[in-house]
């Protein structure tokens, strides 16, 4: 069963996904992390197999997150969760710096499943 | 479906996969020139000019063209030539995607359809801001955008008030605070009462009963939605070519006692009639 680190300060939706992941039995969800500095410990000790890594967050933000995990491990497998809206540099800095994909806030249960499942 | 850009918007879908949209992002990065670059390729600014125009820039928020203007760099008549330069050489992603054959041509009008239909619901509608107030179209946009996600996200129906110019955000259960920097200096103020808190924490946890639920999860949830409120605003600035960074939210713990707009600044209030309780959104700027 594919591992996935949820990483979101938001405490609702740290939950919801989780919830949602974990609900069909196909992933085991670790975390949340609640900041990139959590996330970056997590990953080294759990080795997920995809990280859910929330764009905007205290402490350390998703971007910065991303870099260390992808210098820690080229072939990590990020998605981005972002409230931004998509905003165009953004988005296409996440995918240069080797995110996999970006799941929008406000997200259906189905949609953020469909992207796990293609990763 | 949120605010978002049409490569986005086709990689969601399936359409174009990362690596496609990664390609045509390059063509696009090399074509797309900013109009310091443009002015400087048509022969009509150097370089010295476009570190005197962003020297400038930091004291005055001007676009560089206007700047060029006003710094007697460019004539009107040259800034409009090289606005019609860079719109005229303007390469879309659509475009790219086809030259860099990840789409075919015959099939973008139909994405470009879709797109449309799944934005519709976020076009803008006019929303009144006091005359003097600086960026107004961008809070016109702050608000209608938070009519909205409070109406799709969480399901009130919501009847907007007048915006008015107001010295305080009056107190309130909840008051969450967003800082906005970058283009604009500002904080996103949201503030709700304990029954609209509990029905937007049922919304966002997508459960009937949070009567179990702390203290710190029903606040965590209007933060959540003032934050997905905010990401909509900060792309939607983008949109309109303005850069701005939002801070992640926190509950203001004197929110109950109510918030002063701070001193030479401006506050913004947008009343939100709800049947369920009350609602109200600010916009505090900074030293306009």
């Amino acid at each position: 069963m594919k591992k996935v680190l949820v990483v979101d300060d938001s405490l609702s939706v740290g939950r919801q996904l989780s919830q949602i992941i974990a609900g069909t039995g196909e992933f085991e969800v670790i975390g949340p992390a609640r900041n990139g500095v959590e996330a970056i410990k997590m990953y080294q000790t759990d080795r997920p197999d995809i990280v859910c890594l929330d764009m905007n967050m205290p402490v350390m933000d998703g971007p910065t997150a991303l870099r260390s995990i992808m210098a820690i491990d080229r072939n990590a497998r990020v998605v981005m969760i972002t409230s931004l809206g998509g905003v165009g540099d953004k988005f296409t800095e996440a995918l240069k710096l080797g995110a996999r994909n970006v799941i929008s806030k406000p997200f259906k249960p189905d949609e953020v499943l469909k992207v796990l499942r293609e990763l | 479906m949120p605010v978002k850009f049409f490569g986005q918007f086709l990689l969601e879908k399936g359409i174009v996969t990362r690596e496609a949209l990664l390609k045509a992002v390059g063509p696009q990065d090399s074509t797309n020139l900013k109009f310091g670059e443009t002015a400087r390729s048509m022969g009509l600014i150097t370089d010295a000019d476009i570190d005197r125009v962003h020297d400038a820039q930091r004291s005055e928020d001007l676009p560089f063209g206007d700047m060029c203007v006003k710094l007697g760099i460019l004539t009107a008549d040259q800034l409009k030539e090289v606005l019609a330069k860079q719109k005229a050489g303007h390469l879309f992603i659509g475009e790219a995607l086809i030259k860099t054959g990840a789409i075919n041509a015959n099939d973008l009008p139909k994405y470009l359809e879709a797109f449309k239909a799944d934005q519709a619901p976020y076009v803008i509608d006019k929303v009144a801001i006091p005359a003097g107030v600086p960026d107004a179209a961008l809070w016109e946009a702050a608000a209608d955008l938070t009519y909205k996600m409070l109406s799709r996200v969480a399901g009130f129906t919501v009847r907007p008030g007048q915006c008015v110019l107001t010295q305080h955000l009056d107190a309130n259960d909840t008051v969450v605070s967003i800082g906005m920097t970058g283009s604009v200096k500002a904080r996103y103020l949201f503030s709700v009462s304990t029954n609209v808190r509990t029905l937007i924490a049922r919304a966002m946890l997508n459960t009937d009963d949070v009567s179990k639920e702390q203290e710190d999860m029903l606040n965590d949830t209007v933060m959540e939605l003032a934050n997905v409120i905010c990401g909509h605003i900060e792309a939607r600035a983008s949109q309109m070519g303005k850069e701005i960074e939002i801070s992640p939210p926190e509950v203001l713990t004197d929110g109950v006692n109510g918030i002063p707009v701070p001193t030479g600044g401006k506050g913004l209030l947008f009343p939100l009639h709800v049947a369920e309780g009350r609602i109200e959104a600010g916009i505090f700027l900074e030293q306009v």
